[in-house]
């Protein structure tokens, strides 16, 4: 395979490939990563027992004080997110709009300190990491003030607005050897995400001859407000002089988890876009894309996503010479090929029907508590991605701060360079995206955007990648 | 009376040179070889059984010094090290390892085996696990080339309680004034009121078994 486009980066998952993955995987290794739950087909399947969220988590580290800037509807997820989390308190929020302010603050923080600059949340002693929810185009200005306050980040994804902007702030995060930088890729600290790679990575599928994904909602993306200055600030994504499109604003998850999976990076893309029904609202973003990424050895990957059109929502697929691989709502199914040598455990999974296909369910599930649903569209497990995103940060940031700790009471803080191969040397606690990861997928979303704006061919030189 | 001062001078010299001999002497015989830890030069690894698979801990943190007394040199290319007396080295050591720097290398939940250590070892009370020599013998003679070897013995404190521990260590002098520094120390965890860790994970309850062995490999340079 060629090197050019190839993501050459480790992300600390062992190796696989399909003889030994075969070898070594026992129908009762696939049982216990199924959760130990016999799913055998002729079954009639058992409802999951409730669940009761925030008396079952068990913190992974120590309490960590957390701030979050932007408390539009994201900035509201998170706050949710983090009042689910039993070592996640918010110290305090902000917001420069007086009724998100009183809206979050009021609702999903009541114990917050609250400010109208996010200056002065930097500057709070008790927040030892914040989450920035704000328009794309502020990140870089806040991520990188945030840092050289000693901040550990979570920055939504995309990092930024334009290839520069996103690069500034990898080499902020990745000079701040003291502090953990995670890009909101949320579906990189997914348990089912881990439970699909040596499936995907090991060869099951045979050769991977391509991937398609697809974003499809009805919606319009406008947010109405009495205020036409604030309606205006709402409003950024539907702008190109804020906005990175649908390819940046939401096919960045789709676009990385590809990348992430076949550990390659495309070389060039190919979009288009047009404004095919919410004309009314002055947008200049479109709200239908398609996209082609075309990969070094030729596996291509063809994206589209719509606002015009709900029908079969968001999904990835993965079309391999052995089977195909289906990922949608922290679920996945294997579809084999006729003839394809099957691995012997595929008769104590469940198999859902997909009109003249049936699909054999392929599901992380840690806990009976947790265990699939029902059918095919119950749900696999209780927590969102952001939730398992934040909960990753946390950990994250609790063994790092020991840590950093620990180096600096033993040898002093003079030689950075020794504590950053220290820190190097730390498993993260829980899989998360790091700042590499960041800018890989936040120039891939920006570069598709170039491509359906310009209406053009655009390369993905590989020199973006490297700082 | 001329010459008196001519005589004093000369005494006064005299006096003066050998204050000088006597205090570059003692300088000379009071001069310790002073080595420190330093980033990136420390290894320690925790080896355990349980009723269900071994496991390994591992750090890269150990502060502390290693001190020779006056007189005594090491060469690699000798046999015998002098300035001892008898096989006696009366050398200092202190060594530190913070128990939140141990990591589980454990594939799945390394944090689980991370909180229970830290709860066992009451690294809230006793964040250190520290060690002092008291005696060390030079095990001799030594192989040119070869790291010299000595019996130690020493006061080890793990959560509050200190005993006395006995092992083996290697010494191998390297570039640059820096010594490494091996040792291999078996441990039962209820010598030391620590209760084997019992982490309630996977399929079942799995119980640590009570011997452990603390493998350190420890670089200091010469200061």
């Amino acid at each position: 395979m060629a090197c050019y486009g190839t993501v050459n980066k480790q992300d600390n998952f062992p190796e696989v490939n399909r003889r030994s993955f075969l070898k070594n995987t026992s129908l009762a290794t696939v049982m216990a990563m199924m959760g130990g739950v016999e799913l055998r087909a002729d079954d009639a399947p058992k409802p999951a027992a409730p669940v009761e969220p925030a008396l079952t988590k068990i913190p992974i580290g120590p309490t960590v004080k957390f701030g979050v800037i932007g408390l539009g509807a994201r900035g509201r997820d998170v706050l949710k997110e983090l009042a689910l989390l039993p070592n996640t308190p918010v110290a305090a929020i902000c917001d420069n709009y007086p009724s998100s302010m009183r809206r979050a603050g009021n609702n999903d923080a009541p114990k917050a300190q609250r400010f109208d600059d996010y200056q002065k949340l930097l500057a709070c002693p008790d927040v030892q990491a914040v989450v920035i929810a704000t328009p794309t185009p502020d990140h870089r200005e806040m991520a990188i003030a945030a840092l050289k306050a000693g901040k550990h980040v979570y920055c939504e994804a995309p990092l930024a607005h334009s290839v520069e902007d996103t690069r500034a702030i990898a080499v902020a995060a990745r000079d701040s050897v003291k502090l953990v930088f995670q890009p909101g890729l949320q579906e990189r600290s997914h348990p089912q995400r881990y439970f699909l790679l040596p499936f995907i990575r090991s060869g099951a599928l045979g050769t991977v001859v391509m991937t398609r994904a697809q974003s499809h909602q009805n919606t319009s993306w406008f947010s109405a407000s009495s205020n036409p200055e604030h309606e205006k600030a709402l409003n950024w994504r539907l702008h190109q002089a804020t906005s990175t499109g649908l390819m940046g604003e939401i096919g960045i998850h789709q676009i990385d988890a590809v990348s992430w999976f076949l550990r390659e990076r495309p070389v060039a893309v190919t979009g288009f876009g047009s404004i095919m029904h919410w004309k009314e609202d002055g947008r200049d973003v479109a709200d239908t894309v398609q996209g082609i990424f075309e990969y070094p050895d030729g596996a291509n990957f063809v994206y589209d996503a719509t606002l015009c059109n709900s029908f079969d929502k968001d999904y990835e697929m993965y079309y391999g010479t052995q089977s195909a691989v289906m990922v949608r709502d922290a679920k996945a199914w294997l579809f084999y090929e006729a003839g394809a040598q099957l691995g012997g455990w595929e008769v104590y999974a469940r198999k859902d029907d997909f009109y003249t296909e049936t699909g054999i369910a392929l599901a992380a599930n840690a806990t009976k508590q947790t265990a699939i649903g029902t059918s095919a569209t119950a749900a696999a497990s209780p927590w969102t991605p952001l939730h398992y995103a934040l909960e990753a940060f946390a950990a994250n940031v609790g063994q790092r701060d020991i840590a950093v700790k620990d180096f600096v009471d033993n040898y002093g803080d003079s030689d950075l360079k020794a504590l950053a191969d220290n820190i190097k040397a730390l498993k993260p606690y829980a899989h998360a995206a790091d700042w590499q990861d960041g800018l890989t997928a936040t120039v891939l979303g920006i570069k598709a955007n170039e491509s359906v704006v310009k209406k053009q061919k655009v390369p993905i030189e590989k020199e973006l990648f490297d700082i | 009376m001329k010459t008196r001062p001519s005589f004093s001078v000369k005494n006064e010299s005299c006096k003066l040179v050998a204050g000088l001999a006597v205090l570059m002497l003692g300088l000379a015989a009071g001069a310790q070889t002073h080595y420190a830890a330093q980033p990136g030069g420390a290894s320690v690894k925790i080896d355990g059984t349980s009723t269900a698979h071994d496991w390994e801990m591992e750090g890269h943190i150990i502060s502390g010094f290693l001190e020779l007394p006056a007189g005594v040199s090491w060469d690699a290319s000798q046999t015998s090290i002098p300035g001892l007396q008898g096989n006696s080295l009366h050398a200092t050591v202190h060594a530190r390892i913070p128990i939140t720097c141990m990591h589980s290398k454990a594939e799945h939940m390394p944090e689980v085996m991370d909180r229970l250590t830290q709860e066992h070892l009451k690294a809230d009370q006793f964040p250190r696990i520290e060690y002092v020599l008291k005696e060390m013998t030079f095990k001799g003679p030594h192989a040119p080339g070869k790291p010299f070897e000595f019996d130690t013995k020493g006061d080890l404190a793990i959560a509050g309680k200190t005993n006395q521990v006995s092992f083996p260590v290697t010494i191998e002098l390297q570039d640059a004034g820096k010594i490494k520094i091996d040792a291999t120390v078996p441990l039962k965890m209820t010598a030391f009121g620590v209760d084997p860790p019992a982490p309630n994970i996977g399929l079942g309850l799995m119980r640590c078994g009570d011997d452990v062995k603390i493998i350190i490999s420890w670089t200091l340079v010469k200061r």
